[in-house]
């Protein structure tokens, strides 16, 4: 079902809507990304890749309380499905795989200091 | 931290996201942004927090967050309603034109649904047997010199279950009207039926549902009798405990005592075949001496009815049937036999030349097609008002196209404003129907209800729906197409197609109109015709019955002490019938050969005076008489028959051994469509089953009362059930009739809407031209000129639709006139009259507007503006 196929920054998000749960909004999701990867992420992207995750039946959704901040308005929370949760595992374990397989001299050396 | 002015993001992008972005996600969207941007001001600075803001509002500038959400469905709702109301204020303002569109559509619908339901009925005829599908009816092709003829054949269908594995089941049964009414009698009651002799599984073939009894052995003994349940009652005053009692049938002189078996619920009137009651094909064999041999011989009138095993190849199995019979019967080399099924028989029932051709399902045709034309007729006078009014809506067209309405939005309002019109006139066409159902049954002779069912409901909804969309189609179009530049400026598109297109409208209706008017006319002269046309024979006084009882066996004597009965004035006896509606023509066709030609002629025998008694004109030679002993040899014939064999001074000659007393003139005694045949008549005393008496006109209360207690006293125990000749003739042409009368309807039904199509558009054209016809007042024409100028156009119009309509009903009348042996021929003035009824009734709508624009005075009309 090519629904549920899940574009790199749609995994990205959704890994953080599980890092952030019971508190992510695209506000705090797109500090997150900004923080971990340095690059500006808007949150209008991220809003727009919630909603395809939402379309897709992998996170769920609904209104939370409102703050000064907000002008008094009220945000949307994300918290990740059963079938959120599966196509992450899925997602990992075929990372690993992966890894795994890699033989020990096949990647240039890099410095992850 | 304190929501300050200065600390709000940038009022224009705000703007712009509001603009762009759906409302129900204005919360979430701009409660996330702002957050953002307080955040960013803490960390950033105002700049930062500034250009960022800017470039987060441009990343929600995308689809997703554009589409609004059930923004089309409510736009929907709302245009409904709308529009219904706009069609609930038109309909107020211009009531001349909603009533005359209510009564032009409601008249029209209720033509239709009454078509309608004649022929759903029609078409439901005998398909109430559970095995429809299967049960067919053994017919053949017989090639003779004059063609192929078809028929039923004379093969025993009990055989076939035998011999052939596909058959279910196989009867065989008398054909309807076989017999003469039966008497059923206890010991205390006589009752007249109608019966017939089937075979042992008649009831597994058909579903007459037995109500007592055990269905594959009520038919099994001979002397079994299986009755309706109305017939018990007639006999009985119960249906209760009947079974195993013993009553008494007789028909002629024939009489049997029987055991009822059991009893079947009245024969449904979705039955084309109605009986009262059941006799086992065994009792008719032994009555006959037929014997239980079977036999090959297709020659006999019997019909046979199979039910084949479910998924029988058809094609294969008549060629195994007609294999079959082939190389039993070696004589039926010129015999094909086919299947039909019995269903089809009713309204696909006649054949030309061995190939199916006609019936009733022609009369389906036609009204269909009738009730087609009537619908458009009434939805003509819809457009053509929508379309003439066009400039009153002018403005509401030009400003809703102004502010931005589609042509689609359009059409849609013109066409719920149609359909809404339809489904008005649907109620009152139910009305209609509703209070006109009982008349149109007796008209029709059918017993139709409003069973109100689903599929009646669904077609009735559809036909309105169809009415609906044909009335609105064209003024939908073509209003919605104006241009709303040119029609705000006020000015009336009036292009000349579209006054072409409402004249051609009126065209066609009146020549429709014309056209059913013509056929009105032919058909009730053709019918009268018939009718009044001198048949050779006095039909109108002459009553028959048959002989029973110890009418039978003294006929002789009866017909004497009948002869001296006061108003009686002739009696006398034949055998057969005179008019046979079963065979169509009195008396057993035979043939015989002169000079070396064969030639078939209708042979009756008769008594002493039978002649006279019908009045049948001798033209040369004499009748049979009692003084000449030697008459008993010799025969009487009509002059079909001497001009068939060219005989010249027949008188005295000798055909097929016997000669020729006399010649009488001819004499109609089947249906007007048949030819005269070449007739003779015999003299044949003994077996005469029919008694004819000529009653005295004017008197014939009195001598029927008389009759019936002189019959009561000679013959007890039977019942004078008595007919008279002029009833059976005109059960001949019961569907001629029929058509008459309804053409009338729908001819009367056809101008009448016309006509108020024809009212509405004059009153429309004199309500536009009242300042033209105020200023030719003020400069002096007079009111004869104005009505003239009025009456001008239509006049025209009316006179082009009689042109069309009547070499169209020339070609129609001449070919249904084609049907008849004897017809009239088609008088011109047929057509001038009809064109002067249609002109007539024109000139009358047209000319009450017009008289009333004439009076108008000029003053009023010219003093606004």
């Amino acid at each position: 079902m090519r629904r549920s196929d899940l574009g790199e920054f749609e995994e990205i998000v959704l890994l953080t809507v599980a890092v952030l749960t019971p508190n992510a909004y695209s506000v705090v999701i797109a500090e997150e990304l900004e923080a971990q990867t340095g690059h500006t992420v808007t949150t209008g992207a991220v809003h727009a890749a919630l909603q395809r995750l939402e379309d897709k039946g992998l996170v769920n959704s609904q209104m939370g309380e409102a703050t000064a901040e907000r002008g008094g308005r009220r945000k949307r929370l994300f918290t990740v499905t059963v079938a959120g949760s599966r196509v992450l595992h899925e997602v990992q374990a075929v990372r690993d795989r992966l890894w795994q397989r890699i033989l020990p001299n096949a990647l240039p050396k890099i410095d992850l200091a | 931290m304190i929501i300050g002015k200065k600390n709000h993001p940038p009022y224009w992008l705000d703007w712009l996201l509001e603009r762009f972005c759906a409302p129900h996600l204005w919360e979430e969207v701009q409660g996330d942004l702002h957050e953002r941007y307080q955040l960013r001001l803490k960390q950033k600075g105002i700049n930062k927090a500034y250009w960022f803001y800017f470039t987060d509002v441009v990343s929600y500038l995308r689809p997703a967050f554009y589409k609004r959400k059930h923004a089309t469905q409510l736009l929907y709702t709302d245009m409904f309603q709308h529009n219904l109301l706009l069609a609930y204020r038109t309909f107020k303002r211009f009531k001349g034109s909603f009533f005359i569109n209510l009564i032009g559509l409601s008249l029209g619908i209720a033509c239709t649904l009454l078509i309608y339901l004649w022929i759903s009925n029609e078409l439901h005829i005998d398909t109430f047997h559970e095995k429809d599908h299967r049960l067919f009816q053994i017919m053949e092709n017989r090639k003779t010199a004059r063609g192929i003829e078809t028929g039923a054949s004379g093969l025993f269908a009990e055989i076939l279950v035998r011999d052939m594995p596909q058959v279910e089941y196989g009867v065989t049964v008398t054909p309807p009207n076989f017999f003469p009414k039966f008497t059923l009698r206890t010991e205390n009651q006589n009752v007249k039926a109608v019966g017939k002799y089937v075979g042992k599984d008649f009831l597994s073939v058909f579903s007459y549902d037995l109500v007592q009894g055990q269905q594959d052995k009520v038919l099994i003994q001979p002397d079994a009798i299986v009755l309706s349940e109305s017939t018990a009652l007639r006999l009985f005053n119960t249906t209760n405990n009947l079974i195993g009692k013993t009553i008494e049938w007789q028909v002629v002189n024939l009489k049997k005592p029987c055991v009822i078996t059991g009893i079947i619920k009245d024969v449904p009137s979705g039955s084309s075949e109605q009986f009262d009651f059941l006799l086992p094909f065994e009792a008719f064999q032994n009555i006959m001496g037929m014997g239980k041999e079977i036999t090959w011989n297709t020659n006999s009138p019997f019909h046979n009815y199979v039910v084949v095993k479910e998924n029988t190849n058809l094609d294969q199995f008549q060629h195994t049937l007609d294999h079959l019979l082939k190389t039993r019967n070696s004589t039926a080399k010129d015999i094909s036999l086919f299947l039909k099924l019995y269903s089809k028989n009713y309204l696909y029932g006649t054949y030309e030349n061995g190939v199916q051709a006609g019936g009733r399902i022609v009369y389906v045709q036609l009204f269909s097609l009738i009730a087609l034309f009537i619908l458009l007729i009434a939805g003509i006078n819809f457009m053509n008002l929508a379309t003439a009014r066009a400039s009153r809506r002018i403005k509401e067209i030009g400003i809703k196209k102004a502010i931005g309405a589609s042509r689609f939005i359009l059409i849609l309002q013109y066409l719920s404003e149609s359909l809404l019109m339809a489904f008005c006139s649907l109620l009152l066409a139910l009305l209609m129907v509703v209070l006109l159902l009982p008349q149109f049954n007796q008209l029709t002779g059918k017993q139709i209800h409003l069973d109100w069912d689903l599929q009646m409901i669904l077609s009735f909804a559809g036909i309105t729906f169809f009415t609906g969309l044909i009335a609105g189609s064209y003024p939908a179009f073509y209003l919605s197409g104006f241009k709303p530049t040119t029609i705000l400026k006020g000015i009336v598109p009036t292009s000349w197609s579209e006054i072409w297109t409402r004249t051609g409208l009126v065209v066609f209706q009146f020549t429709l109109s014309v056209v059913f008017i013509v056929s009105v006319i032919v058909i009730y002269k053709q019918i009268e015709f018939v009718q009044h046309n001198n048949l050779g024979y006095d039909k109108d006084h002459i009553i028959y019955f048959e002989t029973e009882g110890k009418i039978a066996n003294q006929s002789e004597v009866f017909l004497t002490r009948l002869k001296n009965i006061p108003g009686v004035l002739n009696a006398s006896s034949l055998s057969g019938y005179i008019i046979n509606s079963y065979q169509s023509s009195g008396g057993n066709t035979t043939e015989l050969v002169w000079n070396g030609e064969n030639i078939r002629y209708n042979s009756l025998g008769i008594n002493y005076d039978l002649i006279e008694t019908l009045g049948i004109t001798i033209k040369e030679g004499r009748s049979f008489s009692n003084a000449f002993p030697s008459d008993s040899a010799k025969i009487i014939v009509n002059e079909t028959f001497v001009k068939r064999l060219g005989l010249i001074n027949p008188v005295g000659q000798i055909v097929d051994g016997r000669e020729i007393l006399g010649v009488t003139k001819d004499f109609h005694f089947q249906s007007p469509h048949e030819k005269i045949p070449p007739t003779i008549f015999r003299l044949e005393r003994q077996y005469n089953s029919t008694i004819v008496a000529n009653i005295q006109a004017g008197k014939e209360k009195a001598v029927l009362e008389q009759l019936a207690i002189f019959y009561k006293n000679y013959n007890p125990g039977f019942v004078f059930d008595y007919r008279f000749l002029n009833q059976d003739y005109q059960t001949l042409y019961v569907a001629e009739q029929r058509v008459a009368i309804l053409s009338r309807y729908f001819a009367g039904l056809a101008i009448i809407i016309s006509c108020l199509g024809l009212f509405g558009l004059a009153t429309f054209t004199a309500e536009r031209r009242r300042k033209e016809i105020g200023i030719r007042k003020v400069l002096g024409s007079s009111e004869w000129g104005i009505i003239y100028l009025l009456s001008r156009e239509f006049t025209r119009i009316v006179l082009l639709s009689i042109t069309l309509a009547l070499p169209v009903s020339y070609v129609i009348a001449s070919d249904w006139l084609k049907g008849f042996a004897y017809r009239i021929s088609l008088h011109p003035w047929y057509f001038i009259t009809a064109g002067l009824v249609a002109l007539g009734t024109a000139w009358v709508t047209v000319g009450i507007q017009a008289v009333k624009a004439a009076h108008i005075n000029p003053s009023q009309c010219l003093k606004d503006e």
